[in-house]
């Protein structure tokens, strides 16, 4: 299968699991802290909600390196598009495309809902595939590795109910 | 703990470096996320596997040298648990399929041109706000940790 950002196929998984694993690492011997990206969806809210939620030490703390981290994210996908010969906006979604078919609007719709359910439930587990599925599982953390198995079993149904059910 | 802007600048590099990786490997990618919950796509088990058959030992030996780069103390919370694991965890399941997006790979994704990973990015910023808003009430139903605990630093 191909990669619908370069329609070439992607690196071998595992160059790229090796890769994501010395960033954990690096993250936590050079750094001191503990990978997880979903923490920083709450670090954005806090630049502009101020309820004890989001003004809590913990949180405020921990802006000067989530923030970067999550532009840092931002910036690789740049990148990555610009090495792949060219930066260009998009639409193309691959099999949504192809079996769902629905035009813009409809795809913002579904992303807008499908955002709700990832901001709330990462929220909600206290972690997402990097806190829970790649550092806690690492760490051998009984909350990662039940969370982990809730969304990976999640993920399985939902898509095999969308395409296999549904379509 | 304050970070020099050295550091603010490390943290940048490696979350670039990061998004690289995920943009490359597939983890990024609407189609392979797809292929993996449909079971036919072996790439992000072999991507998450690795990276935990990777971090696993290197933790261990972290831990066991318990100091960081520069000296500090090394030290990280772990995760508390709570119903919301189970809860929230299939949540965010269901949402990883609809959007074939992660946390990390949202903001890739917006990074990459993809426009509709604005809209991830915005509801996701709502059930991230929505989430904080109802933590009082929310605390008592999946019996979460006090606010200043929250359910996990992720």
């Amino acid at each position: 299968m191909h990669l619908i950002l370069t329609d070439a196929a992607p690196i071998h998984w595992a160059i790229g699991g090796a890769a994501i694993g010395a960033i954990t690492l690096a993250l936590l011997y050079i750094g001191n802290r503990r990978l997880g990206v979903s923490t920083g969806f709450e670090n954005i809210c806090a630049l502009v909600v101020h309820t004890p939620y989001f003004t809590r030490q913990s949180l405020v703390s921990s802006h000067s390196w989530r923030l970067p981290l999550l532009t840092g994210l931002f910036l690789g996908g740049v990148l990555s598009a610009l090495l792949a010969g060219g930066w260009e906006t998009t639409w193309a979604l691959g099999m949504f495309d192809a079996e769902i078919g629905w035009g813009n609007g409809g795809k913002l719709l579904w992303m807008f809902g499908g955002g709700l359910l990832i901001g709330f439930g990462t929220r909600l587990a206290g972690g997402c595939t990097s806190g829970h599925g790649i550092f806690g599982m690492s760490n051998l953390e009984l909350p990662s590795i039940i969370s982990t198995v809730c969304f990976m079993a999640a993920g399985i149904v939902t898509t095999n109910l969308i395409y296999r059910v549904i379509l | 703990m304050k970070t020099s802007p050295l550091m603010m600048l490390f943290y940048l590099g490696l979350g670039t470096v990061f998004g690289l990786v995920l943009s490359r490997s597939g983890a990024a990618d609407y189609n392979f996320i797809q292929g993996m919950f449909l079971l036919e796509e072996f790439q992000l088990y072999g991507i998450i596997g690795t990276a935990v058959a990777v971090t696993a030992p290197g933790l261990y030996f972290l831990k066991r040298y318990g100091k960081t780069a520069t000296g500090e103390k090394l030290q990280f919370e772990r995760k508390p648990g709570h119903r919301g694991n189970i809860y929230g965890g299939f949540l965010f399941g269901i949402g990883w399929a609809i959007t074939g997006m992660c946390p990390g790979p949202i903001l890739v994704n917006i990074g990459e041109g993809k426009l509709y990973a604005i809209a991830a990015l915005a509801g996701t910023l709502v059930g991230a706000g929505s989430f904080g808003a109802l933590y009082p009430k929310l605390q008592g139903i999946f019996k979460l940790p006090s606010l200043q605990v929250g359910t996990g630093e992720g």
